[in-house]
């Protein structure tokens, strides 16, 4: 099997703090793969420790079979390696226009960043609608496409999400999960952590239970919905 | 009345050049989460830049001394940032302050080292200026008022109208997001500090102007500066504009009721006040 990103044995923390002990994990290209876990698993330090806003101190991370461990995300976003935070992940103070911009950076070229603009608005014709509004503005679901967005600007070959349906409604994220599923089948490889997982598990391919920093189950999305272990500790009955 | 709009004039005057301290100041807060209280010796050394151009022997007209005391004031504001801050990135903020104050101390003794404490002027003489409304201004205060429109035109353009600009608003938004999205942050901060060079080297040249050149000059604008940024919003650089016009506005027309020796006590009294009323502005806001 051909593996897009692999984790091997990687620790990592911040500081003098360990919070991932020894975590592997594996994607394909054009997988969903999702992450879920209790608070404090280690979720979001996997994604950050991926993307390189912090250096694991031990294991390697390859992205298409070299190493990346050690680069900064400035150079992992050129390999194409998107990464949406947690709850802050636009620029409030920036016009939603401007937010995308951002996004297209490492495309360079001014009119590979107007194209690319042109085809989200194409896409998503609300942020087309708000464009020169302040990100900060808008609503929790507009917000949360305009992650996307930023995110997707430099066509990425994996999307690395944590937790996208952080205090939304159950409508807005059902229309999220619809939008990544056809992100999805555009081609990009999404790596995806939730807490609320159900709804992660229904689309995910594959998925991997993560706690106190180790792995601790990996099945299909499928699978782990109907685990019986899985059902009583994280999703809750 | 003639006293009162003279007061208002005095006020817009202070007022600008306050706002250019408070423009700088709150840029280097927004995107490295901290209050540069060493920004008071970019304003001093650069007014005194300028001094050191237009005297003997190089004798420079103001314009074209203009030039090599902004490119000196930027370099002084790089090398602060590389040598003192730079290695603090990842330290706490008060670390960070007290380094800043250190710095203050060295760079304000270290002009007095090389100009000795006492006043001194470019030495232009004081023309007596237009009388208007009965309130006299010289073209001195003309020239304050254009360039601060000068520069809060060329900040707002390159704000909202260039590439690096916007990222940096964008890594005051949110660092860790900026750098995830490709930003080169370190160009960036850069970028910041010579934007806060300048505004401060110009600021403080046209304080020079409208006063005189003393080493503790800086300092004790600085804090004027600082109340501006409070009342504005720390890292906000059109609330930091508003502010030191209100700061300046406050201070001049504060003399109509009390004795103009009080006031300094007013940008201390507004800056108390809003401590007492907001305090996380003093730690940052944590998210």
């Amino acid at each position: 099997m051909v593996t897009l990103l692999e984790v091997k044995d990687v620790y990592s923390g911040y500081g003098k703090i360990e919070v991932l002990h020894g975590v592997s994990i594996h994607i394909a290209p054009r997988e969903i793969v999702c992450i879920i876990g209790p608070n404090g698993s280690g979720k979001s330090t996997l994604l950050k420790t991926i993307v390189g806003l912090i250096k694991p101190k031990k294991g390697s991370i390859r992205f298409f079979g070299s190493e990346i461990s050690g680069k900064d995300p400035e150079e992992k976003v050129r390999m194409g390696i998107s990464y949406i935070p947690q709850g802050r992940n636009i620029f409030p103070t920036l016009t939603v226009m401007e937010n995308l911009e951002m996004g297209g950076t490492p495309l360079g070229d001014p009119s590979r960043i107007e194209m690319a603009i042109r085809e989200i608005f194409e896409r998503y014709p609300i942020l087309n609608k708000r464009k020169k509004m302040k990100a900060g503005s808008l609503s929790g679901g507009e917000k949360q496409v305009l992650a996307l967005a930023r995110a997707s600007m430099i066509k990425p070959k994996l999307i690395l999400l944590d937790e996208p349906s952080l205090g939304l409604a159950p409508k807005v994220i059902d229309e999220m999960y619809r939008q990544i599923n056809s992100i999805n089948q555009e081609g990009a490889t999404f790596l995806i952590v939730e807490q609320n997982a159900r709804k992660a598990l229904r689309l995910a391919h594959r998925a991997y239970v993560l706690d106190l920093g180790l792995n601790r189950l990996e099945d299909t999305g499928e699978g782990l919905l109907n685990n019986e272990e899985v059902k009583h500790l994280y999703l809750g009955r | 009345m003639t006293f009162l709009l003279q007061s208002i004039f005095n006020g817009l005057l202070a007022g600008c050049i306050y706002a250019l301290f408070a423009m700088g100041l709150t840029l280097i807060y927004g995107v490295l989460n901290f209050v540069n209280f060493a920004h008071g010796e970019l304003i001093m050394w650069g007014a005194y830049f300028l001094y050191l151009f237009m005297e003997s022997p190089l004798g420079l007209p103001l314009p074209i001394a203009l030039i090599p005391a902004l490119c000196l004031t930027i370099l002084l504001g790089l090398s602060m940032d590389r040598f003192a801050f730079k290695p603090l990135r990842q330290a706490n903020r008060l670390t960070l302050l007290i380094t800043a104050l250190g710095l203050s101390f060295f760079l304000r003794n270290g002009a007095q080292l090389f100009w000795g404490a006492e006043l001194r002027t470019y030495g232009f003489e004081i023309k007596r200026g237009w009388k208007i409304f009965n309130i006299s201004i010289t073209t001195n205060q003309i020239a304050i008022i254009l360039t601060t429109l000068v520069c809060i035109a060329v900040v707002y353009l390159l704000l909202h109208r260039s590439r690096i600009g916007k990222s940096m608003r964008a890594v005051s938004d949110n660092l860790e997001l900026a750098r995830v999205a490709g930003i080169n942050t370190r160009r960036t901060i850069r970028f910041a500090w010579i934007m806060s060079s300048s505004l401060a080297c110009i600021g403080g040249i046209l304080l020079a102007l409208d006063t005189n050149l003393q080493p503790g000059m800086g300092m004790i604008n600085l804090v004027k500066a600082f109340a501006a940024i409070l009342l504005g919003g720390v890292g906000n650089i059109w609330g930091a504009l508003l502010g030191g016009i209100v700061i300046g506005f406050a201070e001049n027309l504060g003399v109509l009721i009390i004795s103009t020796g009080y006031k300094d006590a007013i940008a201390f009294g507004i800056m108390v006040l809003l401590l007492l009323l907001k305090p996380p502005i003093l730690y940052g806001s944590q998210d």
